[in-house]
């Protein structure tokens, strides 16, 4: 009769948290203090309000410090906890818990994606916001426009001769700069803003580009 | 004597400009003494459902200055009491009261400082930030034609207008609007510029 | 139709604040399997003709029942949550108003769904109860400012 009794006195795991970037919601931890390799974890999860708590058999005995979570947390109506435990030589920690996880407030949103074109005197901006993490590429997106109505743009426009920054701040998802200079680069960058609750992306990376050169200036070359 | 009765702080009183709100009081002068004060504020929701409680505020603790920052803690639209006590050694004062209720929508709303930029043919604004609590409504028109309106809630940039065609001088005004007490400012002062260069023109 | 101006921003900020505070306003509710709000009936399925009733219930029960049983040992938190009992309040007495005009009808099935919320509440004692509840803002806050756009659509 060889139960191998647990004792449960293995140094916890460390910042249990949830990192979460358009939804895509990934439970992270450290490795407890003072374990070399060969640390193995279980990981479970609980809907807040609802009675159990769910054990993620794919990441049942892993190695790993992360656990892809975003199936089991995908509808952002509810709110979540996720817990972890460590298994090293007969030994194991205790459950170590998230905080309170809200996808909705919680997650961190990527910059818009943004394309630019050019005519003589005008530049054409569409900006894209991100979409919804989803289950599989066949599955319809969402995107976090759907999630957050009340989402606008802030734009920020260059001229790299003058050196002058412009701003625009938009909901609709195309802005068009006309009477610009001919023959001259602007660079575009933007960012997410959510009033409520109160979240915004990052900017984008510039996406730069010249307005064609004028007739006059192609007569004269 | 050393048991005379610390008087309590006077002339308690409220300056309240663009949703920032201070308390200052009259110093109690106590020859050889430093005098420390004490803030307490009371919302409505103290006075009717908690037994008419009173929070410290803890920046304005023991503090020897006579005046208050106490634009955090009146953060809802509803009446708030305030009094303020003063405190020498051991020695303690009765509470100062400010005289009548404080709700921050009396605050007084100044109208924005604005710049104007005429940049080519593109019509900018810059405005000054005043905080979260605030968005800007901006009028502009050409001269002679009806004024269209952009508001802006994000004051920490030149933000664009619109183009301007050459010849006709383009008017701006502003105005802010405070969501949370629902009231606006007046107007600023008018600028006017014309499409040219990338100078910014004023209205002398 | 009952139009009532509420600027959830400072109530949002408010509540992140004792959300993200070091012993979190969540942290000092231990019990994850039940809620008050959102479970076994969720906010979400309440329909858009109940939402004004609901909505003016529930600002009810919070400033009557809940914020009163939430005083801590932490004054930032104290102050915090006292901002946001004042704005609750602020917003109570406009949908009373509402209320009184009739412009905010209680339907069975709001009635119905409150009650299941007062049950919860009342199934547990009145701090750990309270603390809950107050934890669980983000959950009206979400449905409210979901609901709000609904409105604008």
């Amino acid at each position: 009769w060889g139960l191998r009794v647990l004792c449960c006195s293995l140094p916890n795991p460390r910042n249990v948290h949830f990192e979460s970037i358009n939804m895509k919601n990934v439970l992270h931890w450290s490795a407890p203090e003072g374990t070399g390799h060969g640390v193995l974890y279980k990981v479970k999860y609980l809907v807040y309000g609802v009675g159990k708590w769910i054990r993620k058999p794919e990441c049942r005995n892993i190695n790993r410090t992360w656990c892809d979570l975003s199936s089991e947390t995908s509808d952002y109506e509810e709110q979540y906890y996720a817990s972890v435990k460590a298994f090293l030589n007969g030994m194991c920690s205790d459950w170590i818990e998230t905080t309170r996880f809200n996808p909705l407030t919680d997650t961190k949103i990527d910059p818009p994606m943004v394309s630019v074109s050019s005519t003589e005197k005008s530049i054409s901006i569409i900006l894209t916001a991100p979409e919804k993490w989803k289950k599989s590429p066949e599955e319809e997106s969402v995107s976090l426009l759907q999630v957050y109505p009340g989402l606008q743009y802030n734009v920020s426009v260059l001229n790299k001769k003058t050196k002058k920054r412009w701003w625009f701040s938009i909901s609709n998802t195309t802005l068009v700069v006309p009477w610009l200079e001919p023959g001259t680069a602007y660079c575009v960058s933007a960012q997410i803003h959510v009033t409520t609750p109160l979240l915004h992306s990052g900017f984008s990376k510039e996406y730069c580009i010249a307005t064609l050169k004028g007739m006059s200036d192609e007569a004269m070359t | 004597g050393e048991d005379a009765l610390l008087p309590a702080p006077q002339n308690i009183s409220i300056l309240s400009t663009n949703m920032k709100h201070f308390l200052s009081w009259s110093p109690v002068i106590v020859q050889g003494e430093t005098v420390r004060y004490s803030v307490e504020f009371q919302g409505e929701y103290e006075r009717d459902y908690a037994n008419e409680s009173w929070i410290p505020i803890c920046e304005c603790s023991l503090i020897t200055a006579t005046v208050c920052n106490i634009t955090e803690d009146i953060s809802a639209t509803v009446a708030y009491n305030l009094r303020v006590r003063a405190d020498v050694g051991t020695r303690r004062s009765e509470w100062g009261t400010l005289k009548g209720f404080f709700n921050r929508i009396t605050t007084s709303l100044t109208p924005p400082l604005m710049k104007v930029i005429a940049d080519g043919c593109h019509l900018l604004v810059e405005l000054e930030d005043m905080g979260p609590a605030f968005q800007f409504c901006v009028l502009y028109w050409k001269k002679g034609q009806e004024s269209r309106q952009k508001v802006v809630k994000d004051a920490s940039s030149v933000v664009h207008l619109d183009t301007m065609e050459a010849g006709p001088d383009y008017c701006v005004k502003a105005q802010t609007y405070v969501e949370a007490i629902n009231r606006s400012s007046s107007f600023s002062q008018t600028q006017c510029v014309g499409a040219q260069g990338g100078t910014s023109m004023w209205l002398v | 139709r009952c139009r009532v101006s509420m600027s959830m921003t400072e109530i949002r900020l408010g509540f992140t604040a004792i959300k993200a505070s070091i012993v979190s306003i969540q942290a000092r509710d231990p019990i994850k399997t039940l809620s008050i709000l959102s479970h076994p009936q969720s906010l979400h399925k309440v329909k858009s003709s109940d939402r004004c009733c609901i909505t003016h219930h529930l600002f009810n029960f919070y400033v009557d029942k809940v914020f009163k049983h939430c005083k801590t040992e932490d004054s930032y938190i104290n102050r915090k949550i006292s901002s946001i009992a004042n704005s609750f309040l602020s917003m109570k007495k406009k949908l009373r108003q509402c209320h009184e005009q009739n412009k905010c009808m209680c339907g069975e099935e709001s009635t119905e769904k409150f009650k299941q919320i007062l049950a919860n509440y009342e199934g547990l004692n009145v701090t750990s109860a309270a603390i809950k509840s107050l934890g669980e803002l983000d959950i009206l806050l979400d449905w409210m400012e979901k609901s709000q756009r609904a409105e604008h659509v």
